[in-house]
């Protein structure tokens, strides 16, 4: 689309008019309606992430200035043993997170769009409901569940003695082994629905006629999903496995503070990155508040998302061929 | 073919099509009734007194268990009105610049052809890539150096940053299909750069509009970060972080806690209730394009 | 006052040229159209004239004054959108009235003229409609009737007719040539298709890759195009083209074997191959070995009042004879073709035409 506006034309110069006429205005307009936003986009969002990296670079001295610190603080992030199991254990919980998101809420999410695309009565009712939980702040969820899970109320017991499982019941999110896992599953329960809408959309954007054509060639509605339907959403499965990953480093924070708190209990089971900068940035009960070393802990995660994206552009997205329907 | 064979096939398609039906509304209900029975349980108990939560936590409240205890003490203890009138000023003011201002950006990437427009567009939607939250560190001295900390004005900057690139984005994608004609006919009659944007522009967009800000509305209002970060006064807090912190206090209160959940689950659900078709509609359609 | 000219007008987005010096003069009351095919710069070159397309080089002038930085609004154009363009937020008189409002025209002013716009259309009882409530044809009537009520010097259509359908096409063609006849204004019309060309057009400039390539009536060029372009684009079915050699002087040419032509143009020193034209409807059918050459029909067309025949006569592709519609000639039949003299068009090796040594009876 081309701006009458902006290129200077070169022609001779307007000969007297005997009415007033506007000359066009050169590009100031554009300038108007894009610097409030870049402005404010710049300074509080790219600049912050570039002075995090630079103050990533320094140490804080006792008198409050910085001095140049190199690679210092990622050496210790990632070598001192007082950090290194901390940030070790935190980026082995995140990959747990994630590892648990791709292979539970995805496939999940998956199948019921795949239900709501067969378009069955009170489709739109159950997709309303089944998105809920995700319009919930991650606070309230985590309490929710903090609530329910509690051995104080009961009522997962009560629950699970109705189908006579009861024995199965324990204290999931008080327990060591069991608290991440449990974690991730609230997180799934609060978020499939946005892989299941993704995907529901897409599967809708598959042309009728192909589905058609693929009955008369004598497919049945399963071998239909599988070499028909399932090839043409790969590449929105592709982008739900990237915001999957995006998201599980940060907003996993939110439920675990409010579930388990800053230090990821029970014993840091269930510390992330997440809450391993706020405990660092902060300080937490015997710990000062480190603003550098958090610099470096924000800019590993930066570093990891970005490696992360740029997996997904180079491999994934290159090869999921995107079909013109 | 016989009729014997085809009718016969027939009724084996139709048995299969009935079991089908039934194994699909099965688990879509199955799932329905997960995802909405914890929301509906805090809600049903917060209306209970604490026999009626612990005694009989999956009934209705009814006689001898009803109470609105609970809200009392939420509406006594807690400062609730100011931390939803906080929230209130934080999400609409954030959502109307970032719909503005995104909504302006959009427009001059989509309609004018200018130098390092494409890399002026790539810089904008970066944000969706990066979470905003690794900036925090900056983002707190920033606030510190601007006197802003402990001000709602701190977070309407923070969310409206964050907003800007999917609303751009969105926005964008959206404006290049509208028709250049439209916008070259007001040329010819006169209009502004400017008028064209508020007179012919905005309210062919207005749809789209509704949808982001419906969009950006969910991070916003739930968002615990940064109110804990920024903005943790007790005249600055927002419903989240109250709520947090009222549950953090009163932890055996459990009348109180439900109460403090339902209060802040229940206006985001009536919301939904008025706008879920536009959002759900905005994902799908938001889905289809990328 | 309303004289159209442009001057040696140049566009060029960075490095690429898109316009390359069009001079054109367009008279007072003149309905000329812009024709070419997709790309050709014709759109472009009718935006420049409006002032939504700014000028690389060369001037603009409308009634004698230079308008290169003057807003579109202030130019006295008036412009048709091929999408009509109309704001679906406004009903029909709001569309209609709107850019006089924008100017601060008086209210009543402002009533008559887009009820007088509304009479001449037959919009009267439309006008408290949403443009999502009109059809098409009725929403390319509200554009056209916005475009009037700004009483413009010019009025500039940008392929206002290729949304409709092909009836409603042939019915707002009139209704454009009526609402001409009627006001008299300088009009100046972009479409692709030839046949609206033809039947608009006072004269019919056509256009490609940002050139001229002919300035002439419907009927110059389709008797007298100056290149093999314009005789290719002018004219449907598409003239046939067929390699040719040149003998003695260079007028008398054989074509697959035939015997001399002798096709009456100047003679021109030139080198190289040369290319006969032939448009259908000129060839002649006769029985094998009687005309100048002999070729079998691959396919017959017929459309009921109209058969075309289809023959592959070697490089230049499909060569069709247009003939009448109760021809018996089935597929397969060999027929002798006879090509009359004063229809030949003879090209050469850069495809300009060879000129005729007369004129049509028609032109002139």
């Amino acid at each position: 689309m081309s701006d009458p506006t902006t290129d200077k034309p070169e022609g001779v110069p307007t000969r007297p008019a005997g009415r007033r006429k506007r000359r066009r205005a050169a590009g100031a307009h554009i300038f108007v309606f894009l610097a409030p936003a870049l402005l404010i986009y710049t300074v509080f969002s790219i600049y912050p992430l570039i002075e995090s990296l630079r103050l990533s670079l320094f140490d804080g001295l006792e008198d409050g200035t910085a001095v140049w610190a190199g690679l210092d603080n990622y050496a210790t992030l990632l070598f001192d043993p007082n950090w290194a199991t901390q940030f070790w254990r935190a980026f082995w919980n995140n990959l747990v997170l994630f590892f648990i998101h791709m292979v539970v809420q995805n496939p999940l999410g998956l199948l019921l769009a795949a239900l709501l695309s067969l378009a069955p009565r009170f489709g739109s009712a159950y997709r309303t409901l089944i998105f809920v939980p995700t319009l919930l702040s991650v606070v309230i969820v985590g309490f929710i569940w903090e609530l329910i899970l509690s051995p104080l109320w009961g009522v997962s017991e009560t629950l699970l003695g109705t189908i006579g499982l009861a024995w199965l019941y324990q204290p999931w999110l008080g327990l060591e082994s069991s608290a991440l896992a449990t974690v991730s599953l609230i997180s799934v329960w609060q978020y499939v629905g946005i892989p299941m809408m993704l995907i529901y959309a897409a599967l809708l954007s598959i042309p009728d006629e192909l589905i058609d054509a693929a009955r008369v060639d004598g497919l049945g509605g399963w071998s239909i999903f599988w070499k028909v339907k399932l090839p043409l959403i790969l590449p929105t499965l592709g982008i739900v496995a990237i915001l999957t990953y995006i998201g599980n480093f940060t907003v996993s924070f939110d439920l675990i503070y409010s579930i388990q708190g800053s230090l990821g209990a029970p014993n840091f089971s269930t510390d992330v990155m997440g809450t391993l900068l706020f405990r660092t940035f902060f300080g937490q009960q015997l710990q000062v508040g480190d603003t550098h070393m958090g610099a470096t802990i924000a800019s590993m995660m930066f570093f990891i998302i970005l490696v992360g994206v740029t997996i997904y552009l180079a491999l994934v997205q290159r090869r999921l061929q995107r079909y013109e329907m | 073919m016989t009729d014997t064979a085809s009718s016969n096939r027939a009724r084996a398609s139709r048995a299969k099509g009935v079991s089908t039906r039934v194994a699909v509304h099965g688990v879509l209900a199955g799932y329905t009734l997960i995802a909405i029975f914890p929301v509906v349980l805090v809600i049903l108990n917060s209306f209970k007194n604490r026999r009626g939560i612990f005694t009989d936590p999956l009934g209705l409240p009814g006689e001898g268990t009803f109470s609105l205890e609970g809200y009392a003490t939420v509406l006594t203890q807690g400062d609730f009105a100011t931390y939803f009138s906080n929230s209130l000023i934080v999400t609409v003011t954030a959502l109307f610049l970032i719909l503005l201002l995104g909504a302006m950006a959009a427009h001059a990437l989509a309609e004018y052809r200018f130098r390092f427009n494409t890399l002026l567009g790539i810089y904008l939607i970066l944000g969706i890539m990066v979470p905003i939250r690794l900036g925090t560190v900056a983002i707190l001295e920033l606030m510190v150096d601007l006197n802003l900390v402990n001000t709602l004005l701190a977070l309407i900057l923070v969310y409206t940053a964050q907003g800007l690139p999917v609303a751009v984005f969105i926005l964008t994608e959206f404006m290049r299909t509208l028709s250049r004609d439209i916008k070259d006919c007001a040329r010819v009659d006169g209009l502004s750069e400017y008028r064209i944007f508020f007179e012919v522009v905005v309210p062919l967009i207005r749809p789209v509009l509704a949808t982001v800000a419906v969009f950006s509305m969910i991070p916003i209002w739930n968002d615990l970060w940064f109110p804990l970060i920024l903005a943790s006064g007790d005249a600055t807090k927002t419903v989240t972080l109250g709520v947090q912190q009222f549950i953090g206090q009163y932890t055996v209160n459990w009348s109180a806690v439900l109460a403090s959940l339902s209060i802040a689950i229940l206006p985001v659900l009536g919301l939904y209730a008025l706008f879920s078709r536009q959002l759900i509609a905005g994902i799908t359609s938001g889905a289809v394009k990328g | 006052m309303s004289e159209l000219t442009l001057q040696d007008v140049r566009k060029s987005y960075g490095e690429a040229k898109v316009i390359h010096g069009v001079d054109l003069q367009i008279k007072d009351g003149e309905f000329v159209v812009f024709v070419g095919p997709s790309g050709c710069g014709k759109s472009t070159l009718l935006r420049m004239i409006a002032g939504l397309e700014s000028i690389t080089g060369g001037d603009v002038v409308i009634g004698g004054e230079q308008v290169n930085d003057i807003a579109p609004a202030d130019r006295g154009i008036a412009m048709v959108f091929q999408s009509y363009a109309l704001y679906p937020h406004k009903d029909v008189y709001g569309n209609m009235a709107f850019a006089l409002r924008h100017a601060g025209e008086d209210k009543a002013v402002i009533e008559d003229r887009v009820r007088k716009a509304a009479d001449i259309l037959g919009l009267q009882d439309l006008l408290k409609r949403r443009p999502k409530e009109l059809s098409g044809g009725q929403r390319q009537r509200v554009a056209i009737g916005r475009a009037i009520v700004r009483d413009p010097e010019i009025f500039l259509f940008d392929e206002p007719l290729s949304n409709l359908d092909a009836a409603l096409r042939v019915q707002m063609r009139v209704e454009i040539l009526r609402l001409h006849q009627r006001l008299e204004t300088t009009m100046v019309y972009v479409t692709h298709d030839q046949v609206e060309a033809m039947t608009l057009a006072d004269r019919i400039v056509v256009l490609r890759d940002g050139r001229i390539e002919q300035v002439g009536t419907p009927l110059e060029l389709y008797h007298h195009p100056e290149n093999r372009f314009v005789a290719g684009f002018i004219g449907s079915p598409r003239m046939n083209f067929l390699a040719a050699e040149r003998s003695g002087d260079g007028t008398t040419v054989t074509t697959q074997g035939s015997a001399p032509i002798e096709v009456p143009v100047s003679p021109r020193d030139t080198q190289g191959p040369v290319t006969l034209g032939i448009r259908p409807e000129h060839v002649e059918l006769v029985a094998p070995g009687a005309g100048d050459l002999d070729a079998r029909v691959l396919v017959a067309e017929r459309l009921g009042g109209e058969t075309f025949l289809h023959f592959d006569l070697g490089d230049e592709g499909d060569f069709v004879v247009k003939t009448d519609g109760g021809a018996t000639h089935q597929s397969g039949d060999t027929v002798g073709l006879s090509f009359p003299p004063e229809a030949l068009h003879l090209f050469d090796a850069e495809g300009m035409a060879f000129a005729p040594r007369e004129r049509h009876a028609l032109i002139g």
